[in-house]
């Protein structure tokens, strides 16, 4: 027979979540799901399981991404159509939106759920991703929103040295069209740029001789703010003038959020996913790493079937955002009790729940059984008599009444 | 003890003058010997005959060290399993020929339907083609015949553009090109000492770059516009060994098919009944053409069917008529277990070890759902596409085939320890008839064939 492996191992790539992990996840969830319904967003979560046609027909993942995807047939699938297991929340919510929201008005979605692709590693092949998406006519407004929505949601988590770091699908769009670069040459010279061949802008420079050098300025600098934006500007936009539009819409996004303390950095290519965005891209890091990005899609909506309207959106990165942020403290950690009966009789085992219930009602931390999680500060007996004995830390004490044990409890020592 | 996975089939001649040149001849392989096992080095290794589309599968599960196949079944391997442990070692120098992509017309649907043995490669090449949105149709053969009404385009292996443009297609592009190649599983090559035989196999081939599929930049067809209803009612008929026994259903309608039954094969025969139509392809892809509608009738097997609908069971098909010939049964095929039943097998296998219980089956979907009725526990289904008495005990603990006489079991010191469920030919329908002036066409051919079917069988030819 074939090689044995132990019964109990879970799939390769797929991961179990600990209640400690589970704590921060939630930390994170909870913590961005609060901040986007203050701020006015609704939560929708989409099927794990979505038509493959959704992810081809968008045609904004690349056919690496596709080559990752989880598709097979459904049981109902014998016209050949396969379903995948989602491998990006952003196009289904597009989907979503243009199957049963759009009325014509701005949508404001968030979602917190799980994207499935295979890895060639053990690395985990599923990831959480909490997401925003702003479906509608919103325009550089709604990117500045975006930007400080995403900053809003990382401030419960108290990350060190949050910075911001924004680029415009374009400007290099733009600079690479001038250049004469058709559509697939313009994604090839894109990723080049990405990973740091320089050469490529040699390449582009050599096509637009009226430059005279300062496009090496564009992706070799990463400036900061306003200043940067018009340096740009007056650098390269007299001998490209289709940059005006997306240089406009940067400007407009950086100066909004200056005047809110948050002095974004400047780059030319930030993101990969060259055809997945269309505007202003955000990438949002704590100490270098990244912690949240996303940007402008106009295309998307159109692209799966609906009617064509912009939308923007950005996810966190959980993986590493779990990895970041402190060990949430545990509700009750400072005073917890477990009620135990001083006998398997069953009017003593109800007589502990009708205790627990007095002083979960009082506002106190109550366990009736006890787990490897539980970590007790007090353990309340119950008996005939005397009717309670709480041991704490410093000692034994009995009480007749569970009124005595509860404000035994809640005075403090 | 090394052991060596060869083909059988067109390659098996090429293969054994190879092994002779190399020194590690095996004359009853040469011969064509139907026996599936081979010792050779005086013992040091074994050779086992596969269909070559198994070959790859059986390299990388580990149950061979080494293989020999045409280049396109490793890809097709590669492209679905990129972390697959099958190490590509030599170019062997014979059986060269491509996969080619072809049309049979200037336009495709908007979904554009693809056929081919290989889908594997075919969803690759959607893929990095962009196409926005495709259906892969995997069939088990005559792909070529199913352009244009059944799909848009073929993957179809060819010796040349000729041989493309002799099924009627339009080459689009070369994709792949392919040779027969030596190939080893990783873990062997990392830990077992293959030296005896590798080294002479080696000397055999030329350390050639492997080919990589090239999708053509764009298809440069057309989308087509809305299909007009058709016209014709559409009848499939199966190649094969079945054709025997669907002809003579056929022929005791009274219904006769010109040039069905003929070799090579005619795709496209003429039967005398007015607006039909007869595309002949192979029985096993059959349900799928009926349930999405691109044929209305079709005559299968039963077996055929019921893997079809183990898989989905809600697709809208149905048998209409038991035609009753090509009877046989499915059954559960073992070697070696010191067993009278399943439960006795199961306790058995269970008892051994906690490993997976594999089981080799051309009906994959019905080998699962037999394992899960049967509530197998941990399995393992591992779909082969033939040869298939040789793979229990070493490469499977149960074969789920089809047996007619049980001659070829006994013949390979098998044990049946179960037969469960019985199939013969019978003319499957999609649920929803035919509509318009194609109804009464289509009930008047099917009262032929049910009058037919009354009659009583007489013996026809096949089977083992």
């Amino acid at each position: 027979m074939a090689d044995a492996t132990t019964s109990t191992e879970h799939s390769r790539g797929m991961k179990d979540l600990l209640p400690d992990e589970m704590d921060r996840l939630r930390a994170v969830e909870d913590a961005f799901a609060t901040t986007c319904r203050e701020w006015g967003y609704r939560e929708i979560r989409t099927p794990v399981i979505e038509p493959l046609h959704l992810f081809t027909a968008a045609g904004t993942l690349s056919p690496q991404t596709l080559d990752r995807v989880y598709s097979f047939l459904d049981w109902d699938g014998w016209s050949g159509e396969r379903v995948v297991l989602r491998p990006d929340s952003t196009i289904p919510a597009a989907r979503l939106y243009a199957e049963r929201l759009d009325g014509g008005r701005i949508a404001k979605l968030f979602y917190s759920q799980n994207i499935f692709r295979f890895t060639d590693d053990a690395s985990s092949r599923e990831e959480w991703q909490c997401g925003v998406e702003l479906i509608g006519e919103t325009g550089a407004r709604g990117d500045v929103d975006l930007v400080l929505l995403a900053l809003e949601t990382l401030r419960p988590l108290a990350l060190p040295d949050v910075t911001v770091r924004l680029s415009h699908a374009g400007i290099v769009r733009a600079v690479l069209a001038a250049a004469g670069l058709a559509p697939d040459e313009q994604s090839s010279a894109y990723d080049r740029l990405l990973d740091g061949d320089m050469t490529v802008v040699d390449e582009i420079e050599s096509r637009l001789p009226q430059l005279n050098g300062p496009l090496r300025m564009l992706f070799e600098i990463e400036g900061g703010g306003s200043g940067y934006v018009a340096n740009i500007r007056d650098t390269l936009a007299s001998a490209i003038p289709s940059l005006a539009p997306a240089l406009d819409d940067l400007a407009f996004v950086v100066a909004a959020l200056e005047a809110r303390d948050v002095t974004p950095s400047i780059a030319a290519v930030l993101a990969r996913s060259f055809e997945y965005y269309s505007g202003l891209v955000m990438r949002i890091e704590t100490r270098g790493q990244r912690v949240a990005a996303g940007g402008r899609y106009d295309d998307l909506v159109g692209l799966v079937g609906g009617r064509s309207v912009p939308a923007s959106g950005f996810a966190l990165y959980m993986t590493p955002l779990l990895d970041l942020i402190a060990p949430p403290r545990r509700v009750g950690e400072e005073s917890r009790v477990i009620v135990q009966p001083a006998s398997d009789d069953p009017s003593l085992v109800a007589a502990g729940y009708a205790a627990a219930d007095a002083m979960r009602a009082a506002g106190l931390h109550v366990e009736a059984v006890e787990g490897m999680h539980s970590l007790p500060t007090h353990r309340l007996s119950c008996a005939e008599s005397p009717r309670f004995t709480l041991t704490s830390p410093d000692g034994a004490r009995d009480f007749d009444t569970i009124e005595a044990v509860i404000a035994a409890l809640e005075s403090p020592r | 003890m090394i052991r060596l996975a060869l083909p059988t089939g067109d390659l098996r001649a090429s293969t054994a003058a190879m092994l002779d040149a190399a020194g590690a001849g095996i004359p009853d392989y040469a011969a064509g010997s139907r026996a599936l096992r081979f010792p050779m080095l005086e013992g040091a290794a074994i050779a086992r005959v596969f269909r070559e589309r198994d070959i790859p599968v059986q390299v990388a599960l580990g149950n061979y060290d080494l293989g020999i196949c045409s280049y396109t079944w490793i890809e097709e391997l590669a492209q679905r399993f990129p972390n697959h442990d099958v190490v590509r070692l030599r170019h062997l120098g014979y059986g060269a020929h491509s996969l080619w992509l072809a049309s049979a017309g200037d336009t495709v649907d908007p979904s554009i339907r693809i056929v081919s043995e290989y889908a594997n490669i075919a969803e690759t090449l959607a893929r990095r083609m962009r196409l926005r949105r495709y259906r892969v149709f995997p069939v088990a053969g005559a792909a070529e015949a199913y352009p244009p009404e059944d799909a848009d385009l073929a993957i179809i292996a060819a010796e040349s553009r000729d041989e493309v443009e002799a099924h009627g297609l339009r080459p689009i592009a070369n994709i792949l090109d392919s040779s027969t190649w030596l190939i080893a599983n990783r873990r062997s090559l990392a830990s077992k000492d293959l030296t005896p035989l590798l080294t002479q196999l080696l000397r055999a081939g030329t350390q050639n770059a492997a080919p990589a599929l090239t999708p053509p930049p764009s298809l440069d067809l057309r989308e087509a516009p809305p299909r007009a209803p058709r016209t014709m009612l559409r009848l499939a008929l199966p190649d094969g060994h079945q054709q025997v026994h669907a002809k003579a259903g056929f022929d005791i309608s009274g219904l006769r098919v010109r040039g069905y039954g003929d070799s090579p094969v005619v795709r496209r025969p003429a039967v005398d009944f007015d607006r039909v139509e007869i595309k002949v392809i192979r029985p096993q892809d059959m349900p799928q053409q009926v349930a999405i509608g691109q044929f209305d009738l079709a005559v299968t097997g039963r077996d055929v069917l019921f893997n079809h609908k183990v898989q989905f069971p809600s697709s809208p098909l149905e048998e209409i008529i038991d035609l009753g010939r090509s009877k046989y049964s499915l059954a559960v095929i073992v070697k070696d277990v010191p067993a009278d039943d399943l439960p006795g097998a199961l306790r058995y296998w269970r008892s051994r070890s906690d490993a997976p219980i594999r089981l080799a089956s051309e009906f994959a979907n019905i080998a699962d759902h037999f394992a899960r009725e049967r509530h197998f526990g941990r399995y393992s289904v591992i779909p082969i596409a033939g040869a298939s008495e040789g793979f229990v005990p070493d490469d499977a603990e149960i074969l789920i085939e089809g047996i007619e006489t049980g001659s070829s079991v006994r013949a390979n010191k098998l044990t049946v320890l179960e037969r469960f469920f019985e199939s013969t030919n019978c003319v499957i329908a999609n649920t929803q008839r035919p509509a318009g002036d194609l109804r009464p066409i289509f009930d008047a051919l099917v009262e032929r064939l049910r009058a037919g079917a009354a009659e009583p069988v007489a013996a026809t030819p096949g089977g083992a």
